[in-house]
């Protein structure tokens, strides 16, 4: 009656899942029933992290940029909206890398936007008979 | 499973190999396997054909062969920065045994865990990194709020 086998191999089993706690504050790291709670709150948090990391990291990039421009005189939305129109095609993460590590280029960029907005501005305003801009002429590949 | 809980490194070659010549990162493969169980057919072909081929190509690399009783045969690969890899071959054929092999001998040393960034540059600035003076001269004073422009 007492003498069935009850399962070898409960120590791996919880060795597999107390190495996941191993870098935990107090109890949780030693005891097995503390730890299976904590490890699966963890694991829980990774995966919500996975998707907050791609909204956090693009956050901060915004602000970065934003932070660069108005030092320059100009505004985030400004600034991207007319590099979208002008076909430039770079991205939030290589925009803030440029801020940071090349202020020059991302200043090149910005006046590029600048007179982007104006020739933007003179054709809205514009009575139409004046030449269209240089930087509003799109570019069609065939 | 998580990021902290598992181990990570960021992107790196081995003392930046390539940049001047290429040194093959496998310093020692030695190939177990039995002489008689069919686990190690693979193995046996793969050193009737394969094994000297490879050897003659791979000049920095010393190609150990050692027939001994064994269950499961194993190729291990030691590299130039200590790392040590196996891997089993129960069971395969000797081109996969050869695939395997190449597979190693591109392979530099380091652990194979998270990558953290899928770049890595030593010099990241090229024009100066900004600091708060880049487009401002220290002359013209610090920062102040507006209302106190508007006040004066």
């Amino acid at each position: 009656r007492g003498l069935r086998n009850r399962g070898p191999d409960r120590y791996w089993k919880v060795q597999e899942l107390l190495k996941n706690a191993r870098h935990f504050r107090g109890r949780k790291n030693r005891c097995y029933s503390l730890a299976v709670r904590a490890v699966r709150r963890a694991f829980v948090y990774a995966t919500k992290g996975r998707q907050l990391k791609r909204r956090t990291m693009r956050t901060l990039w915004i602000s970065r940029i934003a932070a660069a421009t108005r030092e320059l005189g100009l505004k985030y939305p400004v600034l991207v909206d007319n590099l979208v129109k002008s076909s430039v095609q770079l991205n939030r993460k290589v925009l803030s890398d440029l801020a940071i590590n090349e202020p020059r280029t991302f200043q090149s960029l910005a006046k590029l936007a600048q007179a982007r907005q104006q020739e933007g501005f003179r054709a809205a305003l514009g009575s139409g008979s004046e030449p269209p801009g240089v930087l509003s002429r799109v570019v069609l590949l065939q | 499973m998580t990021a902290r809980g598992t181990s990570s490194r960021f992107l790196q070659s081995v003392l930046q190999n390539g940049v001047g010549r290429y040194v093959c990162q496998l310093k020692r493969i030695s190939l177990i396997f039995s002489k008689n169980a069919q686990s190690s057919l693979g193995a046996r072909n793969f050193i009737e054909e394969g094994v000297v081929d490879y050897a003659k190509k791979n000049p920095g690399t010393v190609v150990y062969i050692s027939p001994e009783p064994c269950r499961i045969p194993r190729l291990v690969a030691e590299y130039l920065n200590g790392n040590v890899r196996e891997e089993k071959i129960t069971g395969k054929t000797s081109q996969e045994i050869s695939d395997l092999v190449t597979k190693l001998t591109n392979q530099s040393g380091l652990d194979i865990i998270r990558i953290r960034k899928p770049y890595h540059t030593d010099s990241p600035s090229i024009q100066g990194q900004w600091h708060p003076f880049t487009n401002r001269l220290p002359s013209v004073g610090p920062i102040r709020p507006p209302g106190k422009e508007a006040s004066t």
